[in-house]
């Protein structure tokens, strides 16, 4: 528990690592709809894949150092020192970082979708959508950048870009399923069940690969 | 392996891009005693330090700790958040900064008037003052040290050896590499060359 405390903490400190993605999503979000001339129909169709796209490029953006830190200043092989395993931290950052970023993220973007359709009902699709997307995100993201960690290389969002794609095709689906009137919710399952094997498979590779680092 | 001796570290060796920095190293640590690795720049301490720690993988050996040994390391990294206060990254190290044992050594190491100064505004020598607080405040049952004095000044350093001849009189037990002489009672393994 005191782990979640120091790592909220670290990071609720560092303002620009999560306040600067939650406004880089509000200025894609506010922004786009200002650059297009779209009827507001067209503008209700594509909507979601903006929100989609926002959060994706705000994940990715707010995600770019997140182990980068505690590599450089030794946090992380002090902390493999005093606990002998990486998992616990790992866990806990990602944890944190949906908590700082991802709820933010979800509840400005139901929000907006909300305020788009002028229809409560966006909130059962937007909510939940945006909450296990940008969790399933910073797992896949925090995955690539511990793989480049200290080298400051591609390798990371190469490795990350292909594993992304299934996750954005069911997102599509949730929304054409929703605006076709049909059920959504084993859609939202199947995302919670990916995003249950995420939760517990990715910190284990993450907390492996920085060993290798720290080696 | 008994009581008495925390580490046990059989034939271990370690090469560097086929450099080989050490060999067939054998030493124990036990209870109360302080070892000190020497040896020029290059001749593979701290890679010691980091096989002892389980970070780095010793080439062949063992290393053996024994059950429940604990240990608090302050190696070149001092494990500080540049952009928080003093009192912060002590609070991270789960330190209270209010606490009056913590308050007095703040106060032997000068710093008690930076609590609330970002660390990144500290000189070297007081963050690597920052850092000691945490090993001056720990309870492991070992403690490694990799260059702990530099950048200090002569009074920290004192202070430094005191902390550190008072720990073993508590039978705790150091491993460290220094440069700089630190006059504790220890035992030596110098490394350099292919020697040991």
């Amino acid at each position: 528990m005191k782990l979640i405390f120091v790592e909220f903490f670290k990071l609720k400190m560092k303002l620009r690592a999560w306040l600067g993605p939650i406004l880089i999503f509000l200025l894609i979000i506010i922004s786009f709809p200002l650059t297009v001339e779209l009827s507001s129909e067209a503008l209700n169709d594509v909507f979601y894949s903006i929100l989609w796209i926002a959060s994706l490029l705000t994940i990715m953006v707010s995600v770019e150092s997140i182990f980068l830190e505690d590599y450089e200043d030794g946090y992380l092989e002090y902390f493999y020192v005093a606990n002998n395993s990486l998992f616990s931290l790992i866990f806990t950052k990602i944890l944190i970082y949906w908590i700082l970023i991802g709820i933010p993220i979800s509840c400005l973007g139901t929000f907006f979708s909300i305020n788009m359709s002028d229809d409560i009902s966006s909130l059962n699709i937007a909510l939940p959508s945006l909450l296990i997307s940008t969790y399933i995100f910073i797992n896949l993201f925090a995955l690539g950048n511990s793989l480049s960690l200290n080298k400051g290389s591609a390798l990371g969002a190469l490795i990350t870009i292909p594993l992304l794609f299934p996750i954005l095709i069911l997102l599509g689906k949730i929304v054409l399923n929703a605006n076709f009137g049909f059920e959504i919710s084993n859609l939202l399952l199947l995302m919670l069940g990916v995003l249950l094997l995420i939760i517990v498979f990715i910190p284990f590779i993450i907390s492996f690969i920085i060993k290798t680092h720290l080696e | 392996m008994s009581d008495s001796i925390l580490l046990k570290v059989d034939s271990i060796g370690f090469s560097i891009n086929q450099n080989r920095l050490f060999h067939n190293l054998s030493f124990n640590l036990k209870k109360g005693k302080a070892l000190h690795i020497k040896g020029n720049n290059g001749s593979g301490k701290s890679s010691l330090i980091r096989i002892l720690l389980g970070i780095t993988p010793a080439g062949k050996g063992s290393i053996l700790w024994n059950k429940n040994t604990d240990i608090c390391f302050l190696g070149h990294k001092n494990v500080l958040k540049n952009y928080l206060t003093l009192s912060d990254n002590l609070y991270i190290h789960g330190i209270d900064s209010n606490e009056s044992k913590t308050k007095d050594i703040l106060a032997d190491l000068g710093l008690i008037k930076r609590l609330d100064t970002i660390v990144g505004n500290l000189s070297y020598g007081q963050q690597k003052k920052l850092a000691l607080i945490r090993i001056f405040l720990n309870q492991a049952k070992v403690i490694i040290l990799d260059e702990p004095c530099v950048g200090l000044d002569d009074s920290t350093r004192i202070l430094t050896t005191k902390f550190l001849s008072s720990e073993l009189k508590k039978n705790k037990s150091i491993i460290y590499t220094s440069h700089i002489p630190i006059d504790i009672d220890s035992e030596t393994i110098t490394l350099g060359g292919n020697q040991v």
